[in-house]
């Protein structure tokens, strides 16, 4: 076969100041794949960009399109290629790609969500009990019947420190996945960025409002589920199928890609209190302020002294804390 | 209505496209998992082809019509009777309150049967769809399979009964089912030569792959691919293996993804996002013969396809499953 057939590039923009590289990649008959850098990298300015240009090209209603899934640093179109050729799709991206000159520059709509936390609550940790008794009798990442105390271990901190942590950052999701209603949320301050590793084997069962951690990205849980995250407490439901609650009223998901979350520690009875407000009396008012979020101020706040001093503290902690911790 | 006696081994409510447009809400499309069965059952029983249907995996599955209907049965060969009688599949059958249909076991080629009936199976659309996310446990018929006692309502036909009964599918509109699917492919998102070397590539496209056992409605586990060769020594910032990518959509139906060296097909239910690489995409004109591979007894293999070529099979599809089919 000749080595062609397997080129599946079929268009690219040259990196250009905070631009990397873009890369249109064929991902199927009906999908493309665009992906920002040829060599991967972890970047948050990368999903500021992706998110960006998917508003763009999404409010121009395109014929054929069907919906975009943007990650951190890609995004996925699904289109119908009867109505809409590939190419067509590529020239439509490349106009708004080309539009966006200083990703420095761009402010985008994002609601910072203020989400009450019970650490170490009973559900969760019935949940990890299930996989020891079922999964993996003598898991190395449960402590005490529990993870928190193996994620100190892997940061180098106290439990304490860990909770800390959790509400001292604001978490910005780069898209939804993997279940339905979940995002995928990651520090924003990486001075507060905490970094575990993954299960192994997954979970069968994490309860409803789980919240997880795995490599640095934060998940809650929106149905009863598998996962592979560690786990530390349970937040109140960000999903409803029932849309009983008017929160759920245009669908039964909460989350919106560029949705910021803000986590604050409560009891376990005042989260349980709040599940019923929310499934049976439906009256719960979920504390939401819809914001703009501007890179110039991040990248700013991320490049300070103070916080990569902070940064450079945490490295440290976390390679001796690593290094301490059992791998699983 | 239809009354279940026995849900079998996995009876579910699915119809097509299925749920189109929740992709980044974590919500994949489901769908019937052989759509190609299901629009020929419903061209029998003179419904849209994408109309709900019942899909019967593995066999087993037995029902008691509570009012008479029109039905269509297609896909694997599970040997139905109705009242014990053997009764004929790819033709529309009259059925009449108090009848018992029952199913044996999948045939020596293919995995899934489907019944259609005239004017649809009645359940409420969830975001669009009758379809059933397992996974999920929402759509279909209460979120999951079929079981003893549930009881399935009918649409209303666009017929009257007696004039859609006696329908066939023409001989040559009837598929060839085996037990090594060739389902045609196009490479990418991840390929030759950044992520798998042309070896690699070529090895993926020159061998049969075996369904294996661990196969469901969310993903197709095919057989390890240990002579699978990657372009890199690990996947960077992804993690060590490198298969592994910063977590992607998956262009759900029909990735081939890459985990480890095993190579999943993912289809119906299965996972909007992750952190694998995918290197070939079964394109959706050939999508339903994943759902009639066997698990542990066929084979796929994968045949290089261009856009265009896609593109046409996709309109052949569409006059395949319509009334052109009929005898």
């Amino acid at each position: 076969m000749d080595q062609k057939n397997y080129d599946v590039i079929l268009d690219k923009l040259p990196e250009a100041d905070s631009r990397p590289e873009v890369l249109f990649r064929q991902a199927g008959d009906g999908f493309l794949q665009v992906e920002y850098g040829a060599i991967p990298r972890f970047n948050l300015v990368d999903s500021f960009r992706v998110l960006t240009v998917n508003g763009a090209v999404k409010a121009k209603n395109i014929k054929g399109l069907y919906e975009t899934v943007p990650g951190i640093r890609t995004n996925m179109f699904h289109f119908d290629p009867e109505v809409l050729p590939v190419k067509k799709l590529i020239d439509e991206i490349e106009e708004e790609e080309n539009k966006l000159e200083n990703v420095e520059d761009i402010v985008f709509e994002s609601r910072l969500i203020s989400l009450p936390i019970a650490f170490e609550d009973s559900e969760t940790k019935k949940a990890v009990a299930k996989y020891v008794k079922e999964v993996r009798p003598g898991a190395p990442n449960v402590i005490d019947d529990y993870n928190i105390e193996y994620m100190a271990m892997c940061n180098g901190c106290s439990v304490q420190e860990i909770k800390d942590m959790v509400c001292a950052t604001e978490w910005y999701n780069s898209g939804n996945g993997f279940w339905p209603g979940g995002g995928f949320f990651w520090p924003l301050d990486p001075s507060n960025a905490i970094v575990v590793p993954k299960y192994n084997p997954p979970r069968t069962w994490t309860p409803e409002g789980t919240v997880g951690i795995g490599g640095p990205c934060l998940y809650v849980y929106p149905t009863p589920t598998g996962g592979g995250y560690q786990l530390f407490g349970r937040t109140i439901p960000i999903f409803q199928f029932a849309q009983k609650h008017p929160l759920f009223k245009e669908g039964p998901t909460f989350f919106k890609a560029g949705d910021r979350l803000k986590f604050h520690e409560v009891t376990e009875d005042e989260i349980l209190y709040i599940y019923k407000h929310v499934h049976e009396d439906t009256d719960y008012v979920y504390d939401i302020k819809n914001d703009m979020f501007k890179v110039k101020d991040w990248l700013e706040f991320y490049n300070s002294p103070e916080t990569q001093k902070g940064v450079k503290e945490l490295l440290a902690r976390q390679e001796a804390g690593t290094k301490a911790a059992p791998s699983v | 209505m239809l009354k279940i006696i026995n849900g079998g081994i996995e009876t579910v409510v699915e119809d097509w496209p299925g749920r189109i447009g929740y992709l980044d809400n974590g919500m994949s499309s489901s769908g019937a998992f052989d759509n190609v069965a299901l629009g020929l059952a419903n061209v029998l029983v003179g419904n849209q082809p994408g109309e709900a249907g019942i899909e019967i995996a593995g066999g087993y599955f037995q029902a008691e019509f509570e009012a008479d209907a029109v039905i269509g049965i297609t896909g694997t060969d599970m040997k139905p009777t109705l009242n014990n009688e053997p009764i004929p599949l790819w033709e529309s059958i009259k059925v009449n309150k108090g009848d018992v249909i029952k199913f044996s076991h999948f045939a020596e080629f293919g995995f899934r049967t489907y019944i259609g009936v005239a004017g649809g199976i009645d359940v409420p659309p969830v975001l669009g769809s009758k379809s059933t996310c397992l996974f999920g446990s929402y759509g279909g018929y209460e979120g999951r399979k079929l079981q003893k006692d549930d009881v399935l309502k009918f649409g209303k036909p666009s017929k009257d009964l007696d004039s859609l009964k006696g329908r066939k599918i023409k001989e040559e509109a009837i598929p060839k089912y085996s037990r090594e699917w060739v389902l045609r492919a196009m490479p990418g998102p991840n390929t030759s030569p950044d992520y798998l070397t042309k070896e690699g590539m070529d090895y993926l496209f020159a061998n049969s792959h075996k369904v294996t056992l661990n196969s469901n409605r969310s993903a197709v586990r095919l057989a390890e691919a240990s002579e699978l060769s990657f372009a890199r020594p690990d996947g960077g910032a992804a993690g060590s293996h490198p298969s592994n990518v910063l977590d992607h959509a998956y262009a759900i139906r029909g990735s081939l993804n890459i985990c480890g060296n095993t190579p999943i097909l993912l289809i119906a239910d299965g996972p909007t996002l992750g952190g694998y690489m995918n290197a070939v995409h079964v394109i959706n004109a050939d999508l339903w013969k994943i759902g009639q591979g066997t698990p542990g007894r066929d084979f796929v293999k994968f045949a290089c396809c261009t856009q265009e070529e896609a593109v046409e099979a996709r309109k052949q599809q569409r006059e395949w499953l319509s009334e052109k089919s009929l005898a």
